[in-house]
């Protein structure tokens, strides 16, 4: 029911006075209210949507001090828009904690179990972030962060809710393609807007390998950490899970046709097998001794710090090859969200800080302009940044092409509350069936049994 | 000092001046026996106190702790949901679990035979009158185990890397074949023996030269006159008074063994396939991953059983075959 309806049924209420009441009118006016009231809830949320939400005004004045935990690259770019938050809160005192993601995580969860300790603000991946909003241990902003919903990357808030309110703020997102060594594909004659679907892209695996004598992509065999396998999954839209929760990586045909399309890189030597982030890795990157990564965004910001920052020119990107006629092309992989912590007792400061550091578009562009780090703020796509040649990529509008995939990300049951555990659960079984000890049914048949034993899911 | 001592011996029923009562503690002298009995002793008492109250704190508390814990399934926040010994009962069929405890009983028997072996030798020629710079060799000997793990298991994890690690460019210089060191189940199980046996090879030494320092050279000289070869001698004489040594050497190894974290952790992330997870690996997945505490506290129940078990057997069968001696 609308407001219109409200006006029309409701407000002759008003225009009776009380006294004047017979019996009938009574009764009218009772069946009115019979109308009316069990729609009540519904009006009123209708109308408190179009209303600021009821929130005190940060000002100047806003006082307070605050931890921060994170790691070096995320809090590097946080740290470029420290002067100006410095000077629009004067009164805010805020200091880093730098750690590894996975130290962040284990002293955030010491915290979380002592019941004291914890930060103002941390850095959170999407991956872990569905454990904490479930476990109840981040702070509820829904009151604030209201108004960026729709100025965000719709897919980014999927983990920062539950029973529809809101836990975190989105960061970066984590659209996907191909970076390709533009060397290596010339040498091969191979002309990257020919790959259009994953066959093509085998097809020119092939030749690379014979004409060039490089690797396709890097895919560790006994090694092997699924994050490939994840982002596939996640193009297709599928994932560990459904929609409901349940397991489906034995069910879903899709799953098996990914992790065998993987698997026949593996039996015809076209990937190289190597260990992600480490130097072999690294040296393959540098070298062109492999000749694509599919990666996220964020990987371009390790290839010019320092995985191969010789290579400028050297490098381009072309969106995912799709699995069938019409498909998607695009996919995540990591992102991350700033939230606030429920034991801290700064929230209004801590608000302060996340608002201003990635609620504005001019935030997130800087820190994007000089650390790779991609907006989700969608109006910030709109800057002319975003239409800028990028030297590293042999002048290629990259930007634009990440841009574009992040509004196209699909949705997929890949980040769940358990996706530590079902990740390091499928791993072994994927190298297991990298080794040649076991079929890709298997693999996924032994990994969705033990995900179903010890998550408790259907 | 004086003072504690004057009290020590001073009577419990001492009799006190009224105008005292008020500044004397004997005032508030417990009536219980147990505890009158303890009075006197109250200045030494509390001298000692600390190391018991930070002891029951941080360590009995937690013990206790734990096995509350282990009844309950928590993820870390909120209430804790009380389920009995239904973590003992999953534990039961929990093939991770098991394989994990599995590993460890492996990887004892890759390294701490061949270990053990080495320092008894080792310290055989350190204890000899014949080498030179004694004390340099026993200071090189023991430099790893106070190495940093982490840095010493990145390095080896370098070293060990099948394409571009140092030791396989070193096999095929003498032209032999690449070694999957951290790639194939049963080399990374040799991998991170390896690498304990550098890290651990000082420290036993050690003890094995402390034992050997408690036999008389005479009993070996003796057995020299009798025309016994120095081979035989060691191994009939030296290597027997050696075994209250070797034995609580191994112990410390089989217990080491099991809680072993860092070197896993770093060298092979309990890979490949699962092959170098050790329990307390496991034990720590499962709290800071899964985030299921009350099972992890099982898991750490069962693991110190199995501990106690393992070593009391290993104790007991040491100690029958002396008595069949």
């Amino acid at each position: 029911m609308s407001e219109d309806e409200l006006s029309t049924k409701g407000n002759p209420l008003s225009r009776w006075p009380e006294s004047r009441l017979t019996r009938r009118q009574m009764i009218q006016r009772m069946g009115v209210l019979g109308i009316v009231l069990p729609t009540l809830p519904a009006i009123l949320e209708a109308c408190g949507e179009e209303a600021a939400p009821a929130v005190t005004a940060l000002s100047k004045d806003t006082s307070g001090s605050i931890t921060v935990w994170g790691w070096k690259d995320s809090l590097n770019a946080l740290k470029l828009v420290d002067s100006e938050f410095t000077a629009a809160y004067p009164n805010i005192t805020f200091k880093y904690v730098e750690r590894p993601p996975a130290e962040t995580y284990r002293n955030i969860q010491l915290a979380i179990a002592a019941g004291s300790g914890a930060p103002d603000v941390a850095l959170i991946e999407d991956s872990h972030l569905p454990q904490y909003v479930h476990l109840g241990a981040l702070a509820d902003i829904t009151d604030w962060v209201k108004p960026y919903v729709s100025k965000i990357v719709s897919y980014k808030w999927t983990w920062t809710k539950k029973s529809n309110r809101y836990y975190a703020m989105p960061w970066d997102p984590g659209p996907v393609a191909v970076f390709y060594r533009r060397d290596v594909f010339q040498k091969a004659g191979v002309d990257p807007n020919s790959i259009q679907t994953w066959d093509d892209f085998y097809q020119a695996a092939k030749t690379i390998k014979e004409k060039t004598g490089a690797f396709m992509w890097q895919q560790a065999k006994a090694r092997n950490d699924g994050r490939l396998f994840e982002t596939l999954l996640w193009q297709r839209g599928t994932g560990y899970v459904d929609k409901t929760g349940s397991v489906i990586l034995d069910k879903d045909r899709k799953v098996q046709q990914t992790l065998e399309y993987i698997g026949r890189f593996w039996t015809d030597g076209l990937a190289a097998d190597q260990e992600p982030w480490t130097d072999p890795w690294y040296k393959g990157q540098s070298g062109g001794t492999s000749a694509t990564v599919v990666e996220a965004v964020w990987m371009g910001t390790f290839f010019k710090s320092f995985i191969a920052p010789k290579a400028a020119g050297n490098w381009g990107v072309f969106l995912l090859p799709m699995w069938e006629a019409g498909g998607s092309r695009a996919s995540n992989d990591g992102g991350s969200v700033l939230a606030i912590f429920d034991q801290s007792t700064q929230k209004n400061a801590a608000r302060a800080y996340v608002e201003f550091h990635l609620g504005r578009d001019q935030s997130q562009l800087l820190m994007y302009e000089k650390t790779d780090i991609f907006p989700s703020l969608k109006p910030a796509f709109a800057d002319p940044f975003f239409q800028e040649a990028d030297p590293y990529f042999a002048d290629q509008k990259v930007r634009t092409l990440f841009a574009d995939v992040a509004a196209k990300i699909p949705d997929a049951g890949i980040y769940s509350t358990d996706y530590q555990q079902m990740n390091s659960l499928t791993t072994p079984e994927i190298q297991k069936y990298a080794l040649g000890q076991q079929s890709a049914q298997q693999a996924l048949a032994n990994a969705a049994s033990l995900i179903r034993d010890r998550t408790h899911r259907s | 000092m004086g003072e504690v001592r004057r009290r020590l011996r001073r009577p419990p029923d001492e009799a006190v001046a009224p105008g005292d009562l008020l500044l004397d503690a004997t005032a508030w002298a417990p009536r219980r026996a147990w505890a009158r009995s303890l009075w006197p002793y109250r200045w030494p008492l509390l001298f000692i106190s600390p190391f018991f109250i930070l002891f029951a704190v941080f360590n009995v508390y937690p013990i206790g702790f734990s096995f509350w814990l282990s009844l309950h399934d928590w993820p870390g926040l909120g209430p804790m949901d009380f389920v009995g010994l239904a973590n003992y009962a999953e534990l039961s069929h929990d093939t991770i679990f098991w394989n994990s405890m599995l590993n460890a009983a492996l990887l004892f028997f890759i390294y701490v035979p061949v270990m053990t072996f080495l320092a008894v030798v080792i310290a055989a020629v350190l204890n000899s009158r014949f080498l030179k710079l004694q004390g340099m060799w026993r200071a090189l000997i023991f430099v790893p185990n106070i190495t940093s793990m982490v840095a010493a298991g990145y390095t080896f994890r370098l070293m060990l890397d099948k394409d571009s690690g140092a030791l396989n460019h070193a096999l095929a210089f003498v032209h032999v074949n690449a070694v999957p060191w951290l790639d194939d189940v049963w080399w990374a199980r040799i991998s991170l023996g390896l690498l304990m046996i550098w890290a651990w090879l000082g420290y036993n030494t050690v003890l094995m030269l402390a034992g050997l320092q408690t036999i008389p050279p005479e009993l070996v000289e003796a057995a020299k006159v009798d025309g016994a070869t120095a081979i035989q001698a060691f191994r009939r004489i030296t290597v027997p008074l050696l075994r209250p040594m070797i034995v609580f050497a191994v112990t410390i190894s089989i217990i080491g063994t099991f809680s072993m974290f860092t070197e896993p952790y770093i060298l092979t992330r309990g890979g490949p396939i699962r092959a170098t997870e050790t329990p307390v690996y496991q034990i720590f997945n499962t709290t800071f991953q899964d985030l299921r505490f009350g099972y992890a506290a099982a898991e750490s129940y069962v693991y110190f059983a199995i501990i106690v078990v393992v070593t009391l057997f290993q104790f007991w069968s040491v100690s029958s075959r002396d008595s069949v001696q």
